[in-house]
């Protein structure tokens, strides 16, 4: 039943674009866009199967570029990376409390962004970028990192709601049933 | 997970990687409508969202109110009638001489109004997504505008959507004209002017400007795809270098792009 977890996964990833483009308030009251991938790439790479980590690291860039000027699935190998990185080092990372957590968010919300600049660089493209970038990538850490707070009791609640769950036995499963000539001793 | 699982996915991601970066713009451009058609179900929920929203607005408004406005607007319009009355004769006017002089006739514009449904998710890039596309009649390069003036070009069509590249995105750099000297420059964003979306530099006005502070700014019309004389914004300082064979200055759009919420598109 993981396939519906990673349905799920990439659903929340196609909203959370969804609303980044949609919704600009943060772009009205701070002047940037909001990156919603980063945050829930590290959420994913700790709490799901390393198949949600590929299939959302190349759906996620895709969709999100065919909303941008951005050249088509920029943001696939920053996101992989990620990805893969934390997933190799899941079992020694802190995940478990409101710090850590935004703490790995916030890491995401900075490393993302600066790979796929030097990526667009490299590429030849020339991405408006000056002394505002340092404010949009400081708030792009902040916001990174509130968000992974919310990313992850929202997987945890997704990987509960439609991983298979054990049916109800029919009868009382405490009864315990002995055999043998010695029954009664 | 085994480290062949590794090594195959980071080989896919690679390799996928590599593919996109060297697609031919049209591929690129296809790709972009395959994947951006994931994205149809929420901007049509929005849009109904949005109309529900305003149908109830509507119904709360007092009917005192709504008779005043409409009141109010029977006037603009009589107003506007009369100067479009007006206006029609210079233009008459100004056809019949431009025809005496065998100029070329100035291309008729038929504006359409869009809502603006999204705003680009990456920060190094200034494009807005419009309601309106391929379907519409929509075609790549038509200019943009707001009441105030020039908005940005379209950039990438879709069957349903569009995505505008604004004025200071490195893919709308235009040329104005300052109209106070006829003096022609290229508008442009640099590092310093990304701070504020609404101020931008032209560069390349002549070493010997005689341009001012406050001067007007209009689309030169020198490219095939803006029309002249599309109001652009007005220049707030000149920069000058001494020993330089150009100028450049600082501008002020006339629409801050970051506040609107419906564009004109104009199409042939």
């Amino acid at each position: 039943m993981k396939h519906f977890f990673i349905l799920t996964i990439l659903l929340t990833a196609l909203i959370s674009v969804y609303l980044s483009a949609a919704v600009g308030l943060s772009l009205q009251f701070l002047g940037t866009q909001i990156n919603p991938l980063p945050a829930l790439m590290m959420v994913v790479a700790l709490r799901a199967p390393f198949s949600a980590v590929v299939t959302l690291a190349i759906f996620g860039a895709l969709i999100q570029s065919s909303l941008s000027s951005d050249p088509i699935g920029i943001g696939m190998l920053p996101l992989y990376s990620l990805g893969f990185a934390v997933h190799l080092n899941a079992r020694s990372l802190s995940q478990h409390h409101t710090g850590p957590r935004f703490a790995l968010g916030a890491i995401a919300g900075a490393i993302v962004p600066a790979l796929t600049l030097a990526l667009l660089l490299l590429a030849g493209k020339q991405p408006m970028i000056g002394w505002f970038t340092l404010w949009q990538w400081a708030v792009g850490i902040v916001s990174s990192g509130l968000l992974a707070l919310i990313y992850f009791p929202l997987l945890e609640w997704m990987d509960h709601s439609v991983e298979e769950q054990p049916l109800a036995a029919p009868y009382d499963t405490t009864t315990r049933i002995v055999r043998g000539p010695n029954l009664n001793g | 997970m085994n480290n062949r699982s590794y090594v195959i996915a980071t080989g896919l991601v690679l390799l996928l990687s590599i593919v996109c970066l060297n697609l031919s713009v049209d591929s690129s451009a296809r790709l972009k409508r395959v994947f951006s058609s994931f994205f149809i179900p929420l901007f049509s929920a929005q849009e109904g969202l949005e109309t529900g929203g305003d149908a109830v607005v509507d119904r709360g408004v007092p009917r005192g109110v709504l008779l005043e406005e409409i009141a109010e607007l029977k006037l603009t319009n009589q107003i506007l009638r009369a100067e479009l009355n007006q206006t029609a004769k210079l233009r008459n006017e100004n056809e019949q001489l431009r025809r005496n002089l065998q100029m070329r006739p100035h291309p008729e514009w038929n504006p359409r109004l869009t809502r603006i449904v999204g705003r680009d998710p990456a920060n190094w890039w200034r494009s807005i997504i419009i309601d309106l596309g391929s379907k519409d009649g929509v075609k790549a390069d038509m200019p943009v505008i707001a009441a105030d003036g020039l908005v940005g070009r379209v950039q990438e069509v879709y069957d349903h959507r569009s995505r505008v590249a604004l004025l200071g995105d490195p893919a709308c750099r235009i040329s104005v004209t300052v109209e106070a000297t006829r003096e022609s420059g290229i508008l442009s964003a640099s590092g310093k002017t990304v701070f504020d979306p609404t101020l931008l530099d032209v560069l390349h006005l002549p070493a010997s400007t005689e341009a001012r502070p406050g001067d007007p700014l209009y689309t030169s019309g020198f490219s095939k795809i803006f029309p002249r004389g599309i109001p652009v914004g007005k220049l707030l300082a000149i920069e000058s270098a001494p020993g330089a064979l150009t100028t450049s200055a600082r501008v002020k759009l006339a629409v801050n792009s970051s506040k609107l919420n419906e564009v004109w598109v104009l199409m042939p």
